[in-house]
């Protein structure tokens, strides 16, 4: 039994696995699976699709020139069994398939160099050219301090007093209201609409002070 | 010395075997009487080989070969590759070729000095077959046929070739091949000479159908009993003329 690699993907079509096309010019043509059928039905180029090996080989993602490569190929000159050379064979393999892993690792490690330096310089680049991007850390964290606070203030309320059931249900407004405008941050009609309301409910000083907090951090934002 | 056998039936022995000056080989499955046949006649001298090619039993159709090596075709798997490297001795020369035209016996016939090819066949397997077989290459046609291993029977004594090869052709081929042709046919009338039946220059073997006069021919011209070629034109020829009458 021989283990045929697929004609599309490259990866090993073991016996009993996949299916085989036979052209009218005799060439045969094995694939590991349907995908690999229907690309090839398809008339995809290989080279061209990334999940293929012929894609890896060709955009120099894998090592392609390499010594270790050559021992697995189809042979149609055959020699005579002898004992020793099928131990120092077998004893080869193993020793081969770690020098080809060595190798690979080494091919992907030249292969990854300098990708950090490269990465770094690509997003000092990315800041400098688009500063706003450094600030919109800082509103987050100031975005995030609001909240805090908010919460801790509706707790002190639940706690400290019975205030009317009305004041109660305009502080519960309020409190949808603030968590609308942050939902929607970039939404200026939404945030004059709220400023008119902020306006009406003036009996509530705390949170309009919040509120103003945040909308002058906004505001600085954009 | 020409003999006559049957493989399951049929007289297609150059289908089932392949008979060359320095190894034999059979197809499974067979009878012992097939078998035998050509274990008498070589005996220890030539290697007997039992063997498949590509899973099948026509390997006279599907390899070619000569004292010097053995050409299979892409299809023979590795184990039946294996098997017939370590049951030839070491000097054959055996390869795998690369080729569209796959039945090998069909579209090569030769000796060994000298090989026929069709016509359509590859560079690069000629070049092989030069190699391998250590014969000059010639791309001909037989009596119009592009088969030339199925219709032509080749030994460095003589050949047959297909009956209606015109006697120009004959002289033709036999120039180029260098030794003398006779066109003729076996196993009652075949013209597929290849396929009917197999040849070094010791031995012949031919379906149980073929008559005394074709065998007389077989004898003659591959001087299997010390023969002269030129017997057919000569002792030979009233024979025939009084058979064919």
């Amino acid at each position: 039994m021989r283990i045929y690699h697929c004609h599309f993907c490259s990866s090993p079509v073991y016996p009993g696995h996949g299916i085989m096309f036979v052209r009218n010019d005799a060439k045969e043509f094995r694939f590991c699976r349907s995908k690999c059928h229907k690309a090839f039905k398809h008339r995809r180029n290989p080279r061209k699709l990334k999940w293929t090996k012929a894609f890896r080989k060709s955009a120099g993602k894998e090592l392609t020139v390499d010594s270790t490569l050559t021992f697995a190929s189809k042979r149609n000159i055959p020699v005579r069994y002898d004992r020793n050379l099928v131990n120092t064979t077998l004893n080869a393999m193993e020793r081969i398939e770690a020098i080809r892993a060595k190798r690979e690792k080494a091919f992907y490690k030249n292969r990854m160099k300098g990708n950090k330096e490269r990465q770094l310089a690509l997003d000092k680049k990315l800041v400098q050219d688009n500063p706003e991007l450094l600030r919109m850390r800082e509103v987050e964290i100031a975005k995030k301090l609001t909240k805090k606070q908010a919460k801790l203030e509706k707790i002190n309320d639940d706690d400290d007093d019975d205030q009317a059931q009305a004041q109660a249900q305009a502080q519960s407004d309020d409190q949808f209201e603030i968590s609308d405008i942050e939902s929607d941050d970039e939404d200026m009609e939404s945030m004059e609409s709220e400023s008119d309301d902020q306006e009406q409910q003036i009996t509530k000083v705390k949170q309009k002070i919040l509120l103003k907090n945040r909308r002058s951090k906004k505001k600085f934002q954009i | 010395m020409a003999t006559r056998t049957q493989f399951e039936n049929s007289n297609e022995i150059g289908v089932f075997s392949k008979l060359t000056n320095s190894y034999c080989m059979v197809a499974v499955g067979g009878s012992e009487n097939f078998y035998s046949a050509f274990e008498a006649e070589i005996g220890d001298v030539i290697p007997l080989i039992h063997t498949t090619i590509a899973g099948s039993r026509i390997i006279g159709r599907m390899s070619a070969g000569n004292r010097r090596g053995l050409l299979v075709p892409s299809q023979t798997t590795d184990q039946e590759l294996m098997h017939l490297r370590n049951s030839l001795p070491d000097q054959i020369k055996i390869q795998r070729v690369e080729e569209r035209l796959s039945a090998l016996g069909n579209v090569i016939c030769c000796n060994d000095y000298v090989a026929l090819v069709h016509p359509d066949i590859e560079r690069e397997t000629e070049e092989i077959i030069a190699d391998v077989l250590g014969v000059e290459v010639f791309r001909q046609t037989i009596a119009g046929v592009a088969l030339v291993g199925a219709y032509c029977s080749l030994s460095n004594q003589g050949g047959l070739v297909h009956s209606q090869t015109p006697v120009q052709d004959q002289e033709e081929l036999s120039s180029l091949l260098q030794v003398p042709l006779v066109a003729g046919t076996v196993n009652r009338g075949s013209s597929v000479i290849g396929g009917g039946m197999v040849v070094n220059d010791w031995l012949a073997v031919t379906g149980l159908d073929t008559t005394a006069p074709e065998l007389s021919v077989i004898e003659s011209i591959f001087r299997l009993q010390d023969a002269q070629p030129d017997a057919i034109n000569n002792s030979l020829r009233d024979t025939l003329i009084e058979t064919y009458s």
